[in-house]
């Protein structure tokens, strides 16, 4: 079994000069790491207060999002509706998402202010007619807003997947309001942008409101997203929803990407600026501070192998380029595919860091990757953590909300914790939805 | 925009009739799209000869998104714009699933603004045998459905059938039924049963059209009897089928 792990790594990993941008890997029977921590189309729909969801599928399917709700407690919140082998063969799926839902919203005693209906694989294939469902349900419950959400892990490699679509569905139960000039959204987050933050501060600074759905308590809250004149997303899967608070509630939709990079940072705070009509602040003092912080923290680690994965944050590469620009011995990321915010980073790192490896992560053979290693290891996210076998880690999902050079500084803070406090990486990684049901979705 | 669905018994005629109702709608000047919704892939073979084409599904299966609306179509006799949806192999996959994915791919492209037809033809294939062959009839697509039948009497079961599925829908807002065409065999009893039929699902007759062996042979030539035999008596029953039909929906287009 060794043997076969050891040929598996060898095979498994690629240097970075031989990868092919953005797929390196090929794709064929796909394995799931126990790192729980990313959130999933369940706890993204949470973010909504006070809505309900519910989701129709076979039981079997409907198996990982019950465990999910009851992980977070949110069963008040959570609902299914199984489809029968006679559902389809009387052709009246249609019916059984009407009457489901609606039975669901008889027995519910305060009745919710919106309900996300997921509808899954086979409503798909079936061609079920998902208008008059909507309408239908509509009709019934005139107090009551309904969004279509998608469990459709078929459509995961073509077109919106559902991670994007839910992202996108966030918004789609805002009522048209009247504009405020000067209320801004961050679309698509599943964490706030963090409050120390330069750009949060800016804006703040500024006369600006920020309106997320993460901080949003009530639905009330939630509607007043509504109103903001611009939005921003900070990274590929979150632009849709950008993209349809612009066509469908004139918000302008700004893209400002989530880098390591100072000049891309300060190019999206120029953007933001120009936009927003309010004057650039100096950024010396943040890169110096962030330089300060990169010497520091290696000082602390010195040689200490470094890995990175995907899930840590939109830009693995960008931060595998940072820390080995600054002589860190970054020896492995972790994905399978980069996004268009990447290709730079991937091309820069092939010139001048080809020795870099690339692993997959949902490759089948990852499973039997050997995981222990004597040297000791910093690895930058749950699923780096995971294939390493390093209970030195740094545990955060998605960015958390660190944005800009703040957000430099406090990852780099969070390598030297991790680097002097081994964690238990077992208990930490295997709960999912990491920070939903901690101030965050609930 | 008329957007018109035809329904009916395997090898009743459908494609034919289709194909003829197109070219002769074509001739009067209206821009014309006709979309073979049949795994065969030969609604439209009368219209653009033996000119090869894609299906829909084949550029979908081969180059997932990667192809142009262009792609898709081929135009035929008189500028009619041809599209075939394909679908699986005989005995494979979900014919049903390809109309769906074939429709929703055309409507993804924006067939219908790009091309601006001002008459849309679904050729259907057979019954109504599962959610995916509702699909031409749903709002979006299809506004009327015609069922062409003859006088036989698994025709006529199927006729009432798609009928049936059309009532069941109505509520939904989908197509309206337009009526029955009589594509005769020369059975016993033909126009009444047909005619009864009509009664029972509170419709009419809106044609018929006599069995002539100058369809096969327009068939043999791989053409219309419009574009093959235009001064025959056959072509005139055609022309007056389409006018039949324009009639049917500009009335009922005018009533709402």
């Amino acid at each position: 079994m060794i043997k076969v792990g050891v040929s598996v790594q060898q095979d498994l990993s690629i240097p970075i000069r031989e990868a092919s941008y953005p797929s390196p890997f090929p794709s064929g029977l796909e394995y799931s790491a126990p790192a729980r921590g990313t959130w999933n189309i369940v706890h993204t729909g949470m973010l909504i207060p006070e809505a309900h969801q519910v989701f129709v599928c076979a039981q079997g399917c409907l198996r990982g999002v019950v465990l999910t709700a009851a992980e977070l407690g949110a069963e008040e919140r959570f609902s299914t509706v199984a489809i029968r082998q006679n559902n389809v063969l009387d052709g009246n799926m249609e019916d059984l998402i009407i009457n489901g839902v609606s039975d669901i919203l008889e027995k519910m005693s305060v009745k919710p202010p919106a309900v996300l209906v997921y509808t899954s694989c086979i409503h798909h294939f079936m061609g079920t007619d998902l208008d008059t469902v909507y309408r239908e349900l509509r009709e019934r419950w005139p107090d009551i807003l309904f969004t279509d959400c998608y469990m459709t892990p078929i459509m995961r490699k073509s077109g919106l997947n559902p991670d994007q679509t839910m992202r996108r569905q966030l918004y789609s139960l805002l009522k048209p309001s009247p504009m405020e000039a000067n209320a801004v959204t961050f679309a698509g987050h599943d964490f706030p942008i963090d409050r120390s933050s330069e750009l949060y501060l800016m804006l703040k600074n500024s006369g600006y409101v920020v309106r997320e759905v993460a901080t949003c308590r009530t639905f009330e809250d939630y509607q007043k997203i509504a109103a903001c004149a611009h939005c921003f997303t900070t990274f590929p899967a979150a632009k849709p929803a950008g993209e349809y608070l612009e066509k469908n509630y004139n918000q302008k939709h700004i893209y400002m990407p989530f880098s390591y990079e100072y000049t891309e940072i300060v190019d999206n705070y120029r953007r933001l600026c120009d936009e927003l009509k309010i004057s650039l602040p100096d950024f010396n003092q943040y890169m110096e501070d962030c330089e300060i912080a990169l010497e520091k923290t290696k000082r602390l680690v010195g040689s200490t192998p470094i890995c990175i994965d995907y899930t840590l944050c939109p830009r693995p590469l960008g931060l595998a380029k940072l820390l080995l620009n600054h002589g860190y011995n970054v020896t492995a990321v972790y994905a399978d595919s980069f996004t268009s915010d990447e290709k730079a980073d991937f091309e820069y790192i092939q010139i001048h860091y080809p020795n870099l490896l690339l692993y997959p992560t949902v490759h089948a053979g990852m499973r039997i990757l050997p995981r222990k290693s004597d040297e000791k290891t910093l690895a930058l996210g749950q699923k780096a953590a995971y294939f390493s076998g390093s209970d030195y880690f740094v545990n955060i999902v998605e960015g958390a909300g660190l944005y800009g050079f703040d957000g430099i500084n406090k990852l780099l803070e969070l390598m030297r914790e991790a680097y002097l406090t081994p964690k238990d990486t077992r208990s930490l990684i295997q709960v999912k939805g990491m920070g939903c049901n901690a101030g965050g979705c609930l | 925009m008329i957007k018109i669905a035809i329904y009916g018994k395997g090898g009743i005629g459908k494609s034919t009739t289709t194909s003829n109702i197109a070219a002769a709608l074509a001739q009067k000047k209206l821009r014309v799209m006709q979309i073979g919704c049949d795994p065969k892939a030969d609604s439209t073979v009368l219209l653009r000869g033996s000119e090869p084409m894609k299906t829909v599904l084949d550029l979908v299966r081969e180059r997932g998104n990667d192809f142009s609306l262009d792609e898709m179509i081929r135009i035929g006799f008189a500028d009619v714009i041809c599209v075939e949806a394909g679908g699986p192999a005989p005995g494979m996959g979900c014919a049903g699933r390809g109309i769906i994915a074939a429709l929703e791919k055309l409507r993804e492209k924006g067939a219908y603004e790009t091309y601006r037809p001002d008459v849309v033809l679904y050729d259907v294939l057979g019954d109504v045998v599962c959610g995916g062959f509702t699909m031409p009839m749903r709002p979006g697509y299809a506004e009327k459905v015609f069922v062409v039948t003859s006088g036989e009497n698994m025709s006529l079961h199927a006729a009432a059938n798609i009928a049936m599925a059309v009532e069941n829908f109505r509520s939904r807002g989908y197509a309206e039924f337009g009526g029955l065409i009589l594509n005769r065999r020369n059975t016993a009893n033909e126009d009444l049963k047909t005619a009864e039929l009509a009664e029972d699902i509170h419709s009419k007759v809106i044609g018929a059209l006599n069995r002539s062996d100058i369809v096969l042979k327009a068939e043999d030539l791989g053409q219309t009897v419009i574009s093959a035999f235009p001064d025959s008596i056959m072509a005139e029953e055609y022309r007056r089928l389409a006018d039949a039909i324009l009639e049917v929906c500009n009335i009922r287009r005018n009533k709402a």
